[in-house]
């Protein structure tokens, strides 16, 4: 004869409707989930996602303002190279040129600083907010150990592969893309993605890093380009520098082909049966 | 003539005698020699042999060695295999229960042994950040050894992988904003 269990919820002779709810109710949050072993990490709160929109939108703003003049620029840039002007610094025609090249740039230069402090505010609170986060987080909050065990999240297998973003790295997409796609990850997120999130936040936070570089780059270089246009300077070919500006202004906010490799490759299927060592860590 | 039978007794005695010394006592001199073949499970049963004798100084090579042996037949169980002989070498009091724990977490888990400590990451790992990620990249190729050559588990090596790179992004930003602070 068995024992009549005492938690047999389908049993009519032992708890009652009410307390059967309550004891699933009980049983519910009493049992520890997967998300429950990791622990939740505060990345983004509302500010933090507020000004991932905002510099997202910021962005899009400078990247239609620049597009077409960096095009011409290209344009130009390519005619120089096809009429061989290189060689024939003494030809009228590709004088002409240069002179076009170096109004182009300095057109660029002038949509930038109209549209760089807006940028440099939005990146810049970006970036502190962020930082507050991960040093909070990750850097004061966790030991190594619990870092890898947050970056591994508990997670094995086919959980792991289809809740995990595919990044794409830093320099994939436009500036404005990149920040709308993480936007969407972010806000679409649960509790239960820290692993994930951990990662996000600190690809944006290094893409905030980056992006501060080159405007304060871009600003010494309006600086420079104003100091020549005072001192009457022509520019009579494009230099290193000034092309090391526009392929910079060029990668960050349209993105680098080159550069269009995930960070990583997404996880094979783990087996959940596998072997479990007494001596695993 | 006697003089010479008790010389000749003697000379039978001393060889006899010295034989069954040799007999009682045997050599040693050949038995630390790590097994050869390519039977894991007799390979193990002649390692537990040897190193519960005289021959545990040489532990490290006889590790090798039967890794080497696991290499010419991998399988998922040959995981199994390893963590029972190490926990072995614990309780025959070759090895800290900390050193079985760290060979086998080295070779056959996803997580890295180099990258522990009870400290949090800003004072302990950002110091030393390259040194670590050096480390986990000399024990991902032991990982690779482990989970694939050995256990023939792609999938826990390319989680292994994974999280190498992750780590690297997620100290590179972190140990920023720890200096950033």
């Amino acid at each position: 004869m068995s024992t009549p269990s005492k938690f047999n919820l389908s049993d009519s002779t032992g708890l009652q409707p009410f307390s059967a709810l309550v004891l699933a109710w009980m049983l519910l949050f009493a049992i520890p989930t997967q998300a429950a072993n990791t622990p939740t990490l505060k990345l983004f709160p509302t500010t933090v996602l507020e000004d991932i929109r905002h510099t997202g939108s910021v962005a899009k703003e400078m990247e239609s303002g620049l597009q077409e003049v960096i095009s011409r620029l290209d344009q130009q840039q390519q005619l120089i190279i096809d009429s061989k002007c290189e060689e024939a610094d003494d030809d009228p025609g590709c004088a002409q040129l240069n002179k076009q090249l170096g109004a182009t740039y300095l057109e660029m230069l002038n949509i930038m600083e109209s549209n760089l402090p807006t940028m440099e505010q939005a990146v810049e609170t970006t970036r502190k907010s962020l930082a507050k986060r991960l040093r909070k987080e990750l850097g004061n909050g966790m030991t190594p150990w619990s870092l890898q065990e947050n970056l591994l999240g508990g997670q094995s297998g086919k959980q792991a592969s289809q809740t995990r973003p595919n990044l794409r790295g830093r320099s994939g997409m436009r500036l404005s893309d990149r920040f709308s796609q993480y936007y969407k990850l972010v806000s679409n997120s649960s509790s239960s993605q820290g692993s994930s999130m951990a990662v996000i936040a600190s690809d944006i936070y290094l893409d905030m890093e980056e992006t501060s570089d080159l405007i304060a780059r871009t600003r010494q270089e309006i600086s420079r380009a104003t100091l020549m246009g005072q001192l009457n300077q022509s520019f009579g070919t494009i230099t290193p520098e000034m092309l090391e500006v526009v392929n910079g202004v060029k990668g960050i906010l349209f993105g680098d082909p080159e550069s269009e490799m995930p960070l990583a490759a997404p996880p094979t299927t783990a087996d959940s049966t596998a072997y479990q060592s007494p001596l695993s860590l | 003539m006697n003089s010479t039978k008790v010389l000749i007794t003697a000379a039978l005695f001393a060889t006899v005698s010295f034989t069954a010394g040799c007999d009682t006592q045997p050599v040693k001199a050949n038995a630390c020699i790590p097994p050869q073949g390519h039977d894991l499970d007799v390979a193990v049963s002649q390692s537990k042999s040897d190193l519960s004798d005289v021959c545990s100084f040489q532990f490290d090579a006889y590790l090798g060695r039967l890794m080497n042996i696991a290499e010419s037949d991998p399988k998922p169980a040959n995981k199994e295999k390893f963590s029972e002989f190490l926990l072995w070498s614990n309780q025959a009091g070759l090895l800290s229960k900390q050193q079985a724990k760290s060979i086998y977490n080295r070779y056959f888990n996803v997580k890295y042994v180099s990258l522990m400590g009870d400290y949090n990451n800003c004072s302990l790992t950002c110091p030393k950040q390259q040194e670590v990620l050096a480390n986990m990249e000399r024990e991902l190729l032991d990982k690779e050894r482990g989970l694939v050559k050995i256990s023939r588990d792609t999938g826990s090596y390319q989680r292994a992988d994974r999280l190498l790179q992750e780590t690297e992004l997620v100290l590179e930003a972190t140990c920023t904003a720890c200096s950033a602070n």
